[in-house]
C-alpha cells in the first residue's frame, strides 16, 4: 500500500477543498445574485470542466504553465522550480478541474434563498458582502456541505489531468488514483487491489455522506 | 467598509499560508533533504531491473535515494522538455537524450550508452497461442489480440511494428493491435491475460513477477533497427554529483550484471 | 421634517408622479387594484428597482434616483414592511430587529431593539424563534425591524394582506398608533378599503400605473375624481345619465327612465344640461322602503324598482336592484328580513340628493 502516494491525494484534496470553498462562495453568489446578461456565458465557462475531456484540460494547463510558457517562466525565476510537474502545479490544475463541483452546489443553494430576505437586507443597510455572508450564506449551508465533500472527492479521484500536468513524481505528483496505474504496470496486483479498495471505499463514503446532507434539509438547513 | 477590507486581506491570507504551505513539495514530502534524492525518469522495460541497481546504489551511496518515475521514453522528453524536474533519464531510445541535447537541456558529455534492449514474442500463462511459430504466428486467427507499446512515443513499440511489417504480418496483424502507453502496461495486457499475446522487453518477460508459465520467444534482431539504451544527466539536475554517482553504479560491473540478467546486451 | 418625497417614475406600466409632504401628518397610501403599479411605485422609492431613464425620486433636497444617479437602498436609510415579513428564519427575533443596527454602538443596541419592540407591540416576543411565531407577531417583529434604525421614511407593502380577518383588524388599529406616534413619514400601499381608511391621513389613487388623484380619505372616496377612481374607490353604482336641467343649487339627471335630483356643488366642475355624467351613489347611502308608504320625506330621490340580487357582505346585505338602472344598496341583516326582500321583491329605493355624486364622464 502507497501511503505516500495516499497522503498526496490527502494534502492535495484538502488544499483543493480549502482554496475552492473561499472562491466558490463569492463566485457563486455573484453568479446567482448578478442582473448582467453576460453571468450566463461566466456560469457555462465555470461549468466547463465537467465535460472537457481532463486530457484537453491537461493539455491547456500545460500550455499555460509549462516551462516555455510566460506563466512557468516567471514562477520560475521566483521560486526557482518549474510550476508544471509540481504540487503547485497541481493543485492548480486540480481548483481548476474541481472548479464546478464546489460552485454548483453553491449556486443551486443560493437560488433557493428568498429574494426578498436580500432586499430586506440590502434596505436594512448592508452590501453585497453583507447579504452574502449574513443572510444568503447561512441559509445555504446543505450546498456549503455538499460543495466541500464533492469538491474533495472529485480531486482524489483525479487522473487524466493530474497524470498530464503532474508527471508521475513520488511522493510530489503521485497520487493514489495514479499509484493504481502504476503498480499494475508494475505488475502488482496486490497493492494495486489494496488502493483500489481504499478508493472505492472512500467514495461510498462521500456519496453517502453528501445524499444524507442533501436530505437532511433543503438550502434552509440547518434552523435554528 | 472595514469589513469589506477586512474579509478581503483575510481572503489574501489564507491564500498566501496554502501557497507557501504546497510551494516545497520537497518540504513536505517525507524525504530526506534536497540533493541527495535522484530522480529518475526510466523507460518502463528497466522497471525490475532498475529496482536491483536500486539496492546497489543504496548500498555503495547510502545518503542518495533515488525516485523513480517509470513511463514511455518519448513521453518522458516531452515532460523534460517541458520542464519536468529530473535529474536523470533512462532512455529505451538513444535518440531521446540526443535529441535533448540539441534542445539545451543536457550536455553532450553527460549522455551515455547502457545497453541494447531485446525484443521477444510474449504469450501469458493461460495462452492458446504458442509463440514458437514466430511473427507469423500472430496472423493466425487463434490470436485474436495483439500487444505492442504505443508507437508514437515508446521505442519497443515502433520496434514492434517494424518487425511486424519485415516479417510480413503487417496488413493481418494491425486490425488486432492493443496499444499500451508503455512497453510495461503492453506486458501487463499479456500477463493478465487480456491479450493473447504481445511483442513487448525482454526484460519484462524474464521479471519474476511475470509469471513462470509464459513462454517466450525472441524476435530476431535482423527485423528492427537496435534498441540501443541510452541515459542522460540533465541540465537540470539539483545535485548533479549524485546523478552521475547513479550513473556510475549503473555501468559499472555489477550494474552491468544486473542489466545483463534481465536479458540487455551490452551496449557497443 | 419639512420639504417632500417627490416620486416621478417610469417602469414597466408605471407612468407616476406623486409629491408626498414630509411634514405634519405622516401616511400616506397608494391605493388602487392589484397590478396597478403601487408596489412597483414602492420598490422604486426603496431603492429595490431602477426605474426608466426620465424618472426621478428625490427625498426633499437629498436626490435618490435620476439619469445620472441611483443611491442604493442600503443608503438610503428607509424601513421595509413586507407583506409576508420576510424576517430571516436563521435568526431569533432579537437578532433580527437589531439587523439594522450596524452603526449603533453594540452597548446601545440592546436599548434600540427593546424601543423597537416595545414600540410595535411585540415586547413579549423577545428571544423567540421566528417559526414559532404567529402570522401577525411575525408582522409585528417585522415592523420593529424597520422602525429600530430610526429611518427616515417608512414604507409598507400590503402591510395586513396575508393576515387572517380578525388579526388585520386587530393590527391595523395598533398600526395606526404606531405610525402616529412614531411620526415618521410613511409610504403605504394597500389595495383594501378599510386599511386606507383607518391608515392614512392622505390618499392617491393608482390605476393602469397612473396617479388619478390624490387627496384626503374623505374627498377620494366620498368625491372621486373621475370614472376610472369611482370604479376604484368603490362606489358600487355607477350609471351613465345625461343632466337635464340645473337651478335652485341642484342638478336633475336623467338615468335610464329615472329622474334624479343632484346637488350642484360649487367649485367642481360646472355641469349643464346636456352633459353626459356617471352618476356614483355609494351602496351605503341607499335606503329601501316597501313600495305604498307615500308622505314627505327630505330625500329627494325615490325611486321604485324591483330586487335582482340579494348577498350577504359581512355584517350587511348587498340588495340590487333594477329601478330603470341598475342600483345597489346596502342594509343591515335585520332590516332585510323585516322587509323580507328576495329577488323579484319590489321595493322604492331612496336616495339623498347629496349622496347622488356626478362625475363627468363623456361618451
Amino acid at each position: 500500500m502507497d501511503w505516500q502516494a495516499v497522503t498526496v491525494s490527502a494534502r492535495l484534496a484538502l488544499a483543493t477543498t480549502a482554496i475552492l470553498l473561499v472562491v466558490a462562495v463569492p463566485l457563486a453568489g455573484w453568479l446567482a445574485f448578478s442582473r448582467r446578461r453576460w453571468t450566463v456565458a461566466a456560469e457555462a465557462v465555470v461549468a466547463l470542466p465537467l465535460v472537457l475531456p481532463p486530457t484537453v484540460l491537461g493539455y491547456y494547463l500545460l500550455v499555460a504553465m509549462g516551462a516555455r510558457s510566460p506563466v512557468g517562466r516567471w514562477w520560475q525565476e521566483v521560486t526557482g522550480s518549474t510550476l508544471a510537474f509540481s504540487f503547485s502545479g497541481l493543485l492548480v490544475a486540480s481548483v481548476l478541474s474541481s472548479l464546478p463541483f464546489a460552485v454548483q452546489p453553491l449556486l443551486a443553494a443560493y437560488g433557493g434563498v428568498d429574494r426578498r430576505l436580500l432586499e430586506a437586507s440590502a434596505v436594512l443597510g448592508r452590501g453585497w458582502w453583507g447579504t452574502l455572508g449574513r443572510v444568503a450564506l447561512p441559509l445555504s449551508r446543505a450546498g456549503l456541505a455538499t460543495a466541500a465533500v464533492l469538491t474533495f472527492a472529485h480531486t482524489v479521484g483525479e487522473f487524466g489531468v493530474v497524470l498530464m500536468v503532474g508527471g508521475n513524481i513520488p511522493g510530489v505528483t503521485r497520487t493514489a488514483s495514479i499509484s493504481v496505474y502504476d503498480s499494475v504496470q508494475a505488475f502488482d496486483q496486490v497493492a494495486a487491489g489494496r488502493t483500489s479498495l481504499l478508493l472505492l471505499g472512500f467514495s461510498l463514503v462521500v456519496l453517502t455522506l453528501t445524499y444524507t446532507l442533501q436530505r437532511r434539509g433543503g438550502p434552509g438547513w440547518p434552523r435554528p | 467598509m472595514t469589513s469589506r477590507g477586512s474579509r478581503g486581506s483575510a481572503l489574501v491570507a489564507v491564500l498566501a499560508l496554502l501557497a507557501t504551505g504546497c510551494a516545497g513539495p520537497a518540504s513536505s514530502a517525507p524525504e530526506p533533504t534536497a540533493g541527495s534524492v535522484v530522480r529518475v525518469a526510466a523507460a518502463s522495460d528497466l522497471r525490475f531491473a532498475l529496482e536491483e541497481v536500486a539496492d546497489l546504489v543504496a548500498s555503495e551511496h547510502p545518503d542518495v535515494e533515488i525516485a523513480v518515475t517509470y513511463g514511455s521514453s518519448g513521453q518522458f522528453a516531452q515532460q523534460i522538455g517541458n520542464g519536468a524536474p529530473f535529474d536523470l533519464f533512462l532512455s529505451a531510445d538513444l535518440a531521446y537524450p540526443e535529441q535533448l541535447v540539441e534542445e539545451g537541456l543536457a550536455e553532450a558529455g553527460d549522455v551515455f550508452s547502457y545497453g541494447v534492449g531485446r525484443l521477444v514474442l510474449w504469450a501469458g500463462e493461460e495462452s492458446p497461442v504458442d509463440p514458437s511459430d514466430g511473427l507469423a504466428a500472430l496472423a493466425e486467427p487463434a490470436v485474436r489480440t495483439a500487444a505492442i507499446a504505443n508507437p508514437e512515443h515508446a521505442p519497443y513499440g515502433r520496434a514492434a511494428v517494424e518487425a511486424l511489417r519485415e516479417a510480413g504480418v503487417w496488413e493481418a496483424v494491425e486490425p488486432k493491435l492493443v496499444l499500451g502507453e508503455n512497453v510495461a502496461q503492453a506486458a501487463d495486457f499479456v500477463r493478465s491475460g487480456n491479450a493473447d499475446v504481445g511483442v513487448v522487453a525482454l526484460s519484462l518477460a524474464l521479471a519474476p513477477a511475470s509469471g513462470a508459465d509464459g513462454r517466450w520467444v525472441e524476435v530476431p534482431i535482423e527485423l528492427f533497427s537496435p534498441l540501443e539504451q541510452g541515459g542522460v544527466v540533465l541540465a537540470g539536475a539539483r545535485d548533479p554529483a549524485a546523478a552521475r554517482a547513479v550513473r556510475d553504479v549503473l555501468l559499472a560491473e555489477e550494474g552491468r550484471a544486473v542489466l545483463a540478467s534481465y536479458g540487455f546486451s551490452p551496449a557497443d | 421634517m419639512s420639504g417632500s418625497l417627490t416620486v416621478r417614475v417610469r417602469r414597466h406600466v408605471v407612468d407616476a408622479e406623486v409629491v408626498v409632504p414630509l411634514g405634519g401628518a405622516p401616511v400616506t397610501a397608494l391605493f388602487g387594484p392589484s397590478g396597478a403599479g403601487k408596489t412597483t411605485l414602492l420598490r422604486c422609492v426603496a431603492g429595490l428597482e431602477r426605474p426608466d431613464p426620465g424618472s426621478l425620486v428625490a427625498f426633499g433636497d437629498e436626490v435618490w434616483c435620476d439619469d445620472d444617479r441611483h443611491v442604493p437602498a442600503r443608503s438610503r436609510r428607509v424601513g421595509l414592511l413586507f407583506q409576508d415579513h420576510a424576517l430571516f428564519p436563521h435568526l431569533d427575533v432579537d437578532a433580527n430587529v437589531a439587523y439594522g443596527l450596524r452603526g449603533v454602538p453594540r452597548s446601545l443596541r440592546g436599548e434600540r431593539v427593546a424601543e423597537a419592540m416595545a414600540t410595535a407591540g411585540a415586547g413579549h416576543l423577545a428571544r423567540r424563534r421566528v417559526r414559532e411565531l404567529s402570522g401577525g407577531e411575525a408582522q409585528r417583529v417585522a415592523l420593529a425591524r424597520a422602525l429600530a434604525p430610526r429611518p427616515r421614511l417608512l414604507l409598507l407593502d400590503e402591510p395586513l394582506s396575508a393576515l387572517d380577518t380578525p388579526t388585520r383588524s386587530r393590527l391595523r388599529v395598533d398600526l395606526r398608533e404606531v405610525l402616529v406616534r412614531s411620526g415618521t413619514p410613511t409610504l403605504l400601499v394597500s389595495h383594501d378599503r378599510t386599511e386606507v381608511l383607518t391608515l392614512a391621513d392622505r390618499v392617491a389613487v393608482v390605476v393602469g400605473g397612473r396617479v388619478l388623484q390624490v387627496g384626503s380619505p374623505a374627498e377620494v372616496f366620498g368625491r372621486p375624481a373621475d370614472a376610472a377612481v369611482a370604479r376604484v374607490v368603490g362606489v358600487e353604482t355607477a350609471a351613465p345619465g345625461v343632466v337635464r336641467s340645473r337651478g335652485e343649487g341642484v342638478l336633475g339627471v336623467e338615468v335610464g327612465a329615472c329622474r334624479l335630483t343632484a346637488v350642484d356643488v360649487p367649485g367642481e366642475a360646472a355641469l349643464g344640461p346636456g352633459d353626459e355624467v356617471l352618476v356614483c351613489i355609494r351602496a351605503e347611502d341607499v335606503a329601501l322602503e316597501l313600495p305604498g308608504r307615500a308622505g314627505a320625506s327630505s330625500p329627494r330621490n325615490h325611486l321604485p324598482g324591483t330586487v335582482t340580487a340579494v348577498a350577504v357582505d359581512g355584517p350587511l346585505v348587498r340588495v340590487d336592484v333594477d329601478c330603470g338602472f341598475p342600483l345597489a344598496a346596502y342594509i343591515t341583516r335585520p332590516a332585510r328580513e323585516e322587509l323580507d326582500l328576495v329577488p323579484g321583491s319590489a321595493v322604492v329605493a331612496s336616495v339623498k340628493g347629496p349622496a347622488v355624486h356626478l362625475v363627468p364622464h363623456p361618451q
